[in-house]
């Protein structure tokens, strides 16, 4: 079958190659000198910690950005794009890791954006287009309609509509940022398969992701950058999970997990839930000690989101009960959630997590800007004192806390964030953490993780929402496990595999269809 | 931070554009205007005078502009509440600073009435704003005068309205002075003006750090109505009459004067004293047009112009320091290193 196959290429084999490609932006060497190359039918992971380059490069592939020295090549063809729509002419998809969708309009009319099939007076033809997507929704085994309003999908769908529009374009080379971070095991595996697909025909294909599970299953060919240079390349079948992490991070950082301190000694019960109750979530019960780190497994959109927000006043509750630190409380806001000592890391780091235009120092004082009021004045220089230990103290890699949150890397982000819920001036009892680690890389992953046990040591209760279950599984004491709003089991540290907690995480719920 | 530092972050500063264009600009008109008449003591009274009710208003829009919120109304606003204050000083024995408070509280009730749109409602400003303003404040002024002006006779309104210092310096002024110099402290210092940074920038992040977006648009908007209704009693003052345009058209000029000062919509940068510069050129700018003698329908395309001028300039100092587009939030302008 390959042997065939390859035969068919043989004329027309595809190479995409970077020549010595340079990129600086004010302040910093995004890529310096990166060559390499990539032959039809392959598939080839970009791997690197955050800031090693690889979006930087997978712009100047998509023509959003020039490099300053060097070259894209296309099948031997030197290749100048000033846009992406040179880019797109040329045969090169890249799918961005924030999707660019049109949130307003229909599914059909977001694939065919730039192609809306119009006739020969320029009217679009929506039956051609509808027929069009209906066979990618087909072929995708997606279960939405071509009219459907892509504001309306689950995050995961809206990806695969975003894998879709790419797809369809039959590009020679397709490049995807993160594909994986917002989709559930189902699409991964229609996406997977989509992937070998494209490499049976012969196309390019190029991947980054962060999820060592993926790389190893689907890559071909490994490329590592660190701090925008080339370090080395591997043939996915001849590395190992190890060798690979020792490349990205320079280092030989060891078993992340074993190295953790876990606390030893739980306290009391800091938190009990008792059949919490609202819209997305059903009869949640259970508790909470200090000290103790309670992981929420389940699927994306299964509903940990929601118990945290609904603990934290985010959202309303119907019925149900909260009693924490001894009372019962009802929290009308986050305001008042948080004056009693809790602290909310949002999933969505970017958009309800920080501000991203402003800087370090503004971003750690906001939940306490009335201790820092001198008078009726906010204290600017204890302002600042206080954003200038909690750099040092995470080891915020920033020249300044005037530097805006927006310009750092994910992982410098995660621990602005852990840096304000855990400044001098807050007395944060229950921390929520939900994907604290999603889409940072290795080593900031090993410090946050740090960061979290050195909280449990402090008596500080956690709760730990992650879709990594290798990450839940190692961090947490004891695992409850969520499915369609319900709690469908609970395990210890001991009794949790990731097979016990996925047939949770897939449990059907009595009296519930699905 | 030594001097020199200091120095170097001004030039960097938006304001220090503005003060450059500013000098230019009187350079400008004071060679070319007759007799060298634009700096003379009585043209920059003349100057100030025109600033003194627009600086409510641009206060207001500015306050809203960092919230990520326009505010249409403050003029209609302003004008029924002159309207109010000048048939409530003409046909009841109540005394005027009676009066003026219950004519504050009738715009502070407009201001809420846009929260309350804006906010429960999930009306955009721009479209709740214009409703109320341009329909129920302008409606309601002619309701109160009875389709004309009322005129003034109240000794303190006419004090206020009319009263120069040294016969050349009129006292408004010194209430737009002290309305700024307040603001500006506020905004600069208060945790309440640094909430208005953060929540514009992006709600739902301030509202889970725990911040009360919500309630600080309402203050907004209610303060945008007070302020509003401020400039009108003024206006009516300096006229001695409650009439049926009043500030109607007050509003557009503000916020021109507040993006012009570098006041960029939902949060990130703008402060009070960039407004008051931006009011300032505008303001010289009209005058000394006015004083070389053309046409006022030319007047008003040089002020466009001159928008025009100004943001290219802070465009173009942006783009230096890796920024974007103009009018873009500032939160889009991050050249984002790499992820």
């Amino acid at each position: 079958m390959t042997d065939n196959l390859s035969l068919q290429n043989q004329g027309t084999e595809k190479l995409l190659e970077f020549v010595n490609i340079s990129k600086e932006f004010p302040g910093v060497k995004a890529l310096s000198n990166v060559s390499f190359s990539v032959r039809g039918g392959r598939v080839c992971a970009l791997m690197g910690e955050n800031g090693a380059g690889k979006s930087t490069l997978l712009k100047i592939l998509s023509g959003d950005i020039q490099p300053d020295e060097g070259c894209v090549r296309l099948n031997g063809k030197e290749q100048h794009f000033s846009s992406p729509y040179q880019s797109i002419r040329a045969g090169i998809s890249v799918i961005y890791q924030e999707r660019q969708l049109m949130n307003m309009l229909s599914v059909m009319e977001n694939i065919f954006l730039d192609d809306l099939h119009e006739n020969k007076f320029g009217f679009v033809q929506r039956s051609v287009l509808r027929k069009k997507t209906q066979e990618l929704i087909d072929e995708f085994e997606m279960p939405f309609h071509p009219e459907d309003i892509v504001g309306h999908l689950s995050v995961a769908h809206q990806q695969m509509v975003e894998i879709m529009k790419a797809y369809r374009r039959d590009s020679d080379i397709i490049a995807f940022d993160e594909p994986t971070a917002p989709l559930t095991d189902k699409e991964i595996n229609v996406l997977f398969n989509l992937i070998r697909k494209l490499k049976e025909r012969g196309k390019i294909v190029l991947y980054v992701s962060h999820r060592m599970g993926e790389i190893f299953q689907i890559t071909d060919d490994i490329v590592v950058l660190k701090d925008g240079q080339l370090v080395t390349t591997f043939k996915t079948s001849e590395t190992t999970e190890q060798e690979l992490v020792k490349a990205m991070v320079g280092r030989d950082i060891g078993d992340t997990y074993s190295n953790l301190v876990r606390n030893d000694k739980l306290g009391d019960v800091l938190l009990s839930v008792r059949n919490l109750e609202n819209d997305a979530i059903h009869g949640i019960s259970f508790d909470l000690r200090r000290g103790e780190i309670l992981g929420l497994a389940g699927l994306v959109g299964a509903g940990r989101t929601e118990i945290a927000r609904a603990i934290f006043g985010a959202d309303p509750i119907k019925s149900g009960k909260i009693i924490f630190d001894g009372k019962e409380v009802h929290f009308k806001s986050p305001v008042d959630a948080i004056a009693s000592g809790i602290a909310l890391c949002p999933e969505d780091r970017k958009e309800q997590g920080l501000l991203l235009g402003q800087s370090i120092r503004t971003n750690i004082s906001i939940p306490v800007l009335s201790k820092l009021l001198k008078g009726w004045f906010i204290d600017r220089r204890q302002e600042a004192e206080l954003a200038e230990q909690a750099v040092k103290r995470y080891s915020i890699r920033t020249p300044s806390i005037e530097k805006k949150a927006g310009e750092l890397s994910g992982g410098n982000q995660q621990k602005i964030i852990l840096g304000r819920w855990t400044s001098s001036k807050m007395d944060t009892k229950l921390l929520i953490l939900d994907e604290p680690t999603k889409g940072i890389d290795v080593g900031s992953k090993a410090e946050v993780y740090h960061i979290i046990m050195e909280y449990a040591r402090q008596g500080i209760g956690i709760i730990f929402i992650s879709s990594e279950l290798t990450e839940v599984l190692n961090i947490s004491d004891r695992i409850i496990v969520i499915h369609d709003g319900h709690i469908t089991g609970e395990l210890t540290r001991e009794e949790a595999t990731e097979e016990k907690v996925l047939a949770l995480a897939m449990k059907e719920v009595e009296g519930v269809k699905l | 931070m030594n001097n020199n530092e200091k120095l170097k972050k001004f030039f960097r500063s938006k304001n220090s554009t503005l003060i450059i264009l500013l000098a230019i600009m009187t350079l400008f008109f004071w060679i070319f205007s007759p007799n060298h008449s634009f700096l003379s003591i009585r043209n920059l009274t003349s100057i100030a005078n025109s600033m003194t009710i627009t600086a409510f208003f641009v206060i207001a829009e500015a306050l809203l502009i960092l919230m990520g919120e326009l505010d249409l109304s403050p003029g209609y606003i302003g004008t029924a509440s002159g309207a109010l204050m000048a048939s409530l000083l003409a046909n009841t024995a109540l005394p005027w600073f009676v009066v003026v408070v219950i004519c504050l509280i009738f715009g502070i009730c407009f201001g809420l009435l846009n929260g309350l749109l804006v906010n429960k409602f999930k009306f955009q400003s721009f479209i709740a704003t214009l409703a109320v303003g341009s329909f129920v404040a302008k409606g309601f002024s002619y309701i109160v005068c009875n389709g004309k002006a009322v005129g003034i006779k109240n000794p303190a309104i006419v004090w206020i309205g009319t009263k120069k210092i040294a016969s050349i310096f009129p006292v408004a002024i010194f209430f737009s002075i002290i309305a700024m110099v307040i603001y500006g402290i506020i905004l600069a210092k208060t945790k309440f003006g640094n909430s208005i940074y953060i929540c514009g920038a992006n709600r739902e992040a301030s509202r889970l750090a725990g911040l009360k977006p919500k309630k600080v648009s309402y203050i907004l908007f209610a303060n945008s109505g007070m302020l509003g209704a401020i400039g009108g009693m003024l206006y009516a003052a300096r006229l001695l009459s409650g009439n049926l345009d009043g500030t109607n058209s007050y509003a557009f000029p503000a916020i021109t004067a507040a993006v012009l000062g570098g006041v960029t919509f939902g949060g990130g940068s703008g402060s009070i004293f960039g407004c008051f510069l931006g009011l300032l050129i505008i303001s010289g700018f009209n005058n000394g047009l006015l004083i070389m003698g053309l046409s006022p329908y030319w007047i008003n395309v040089a002020s466009g112009l001159l928008l025009l001028l100004a943001l290219s300039a802070d465009y173009l100092a942006n783009r230096r320091a890796g920024g974007g587009k103009i009018g873009k939030p500032r939160r889009l302008k991050l050249t984002r290193v790499e992820e």
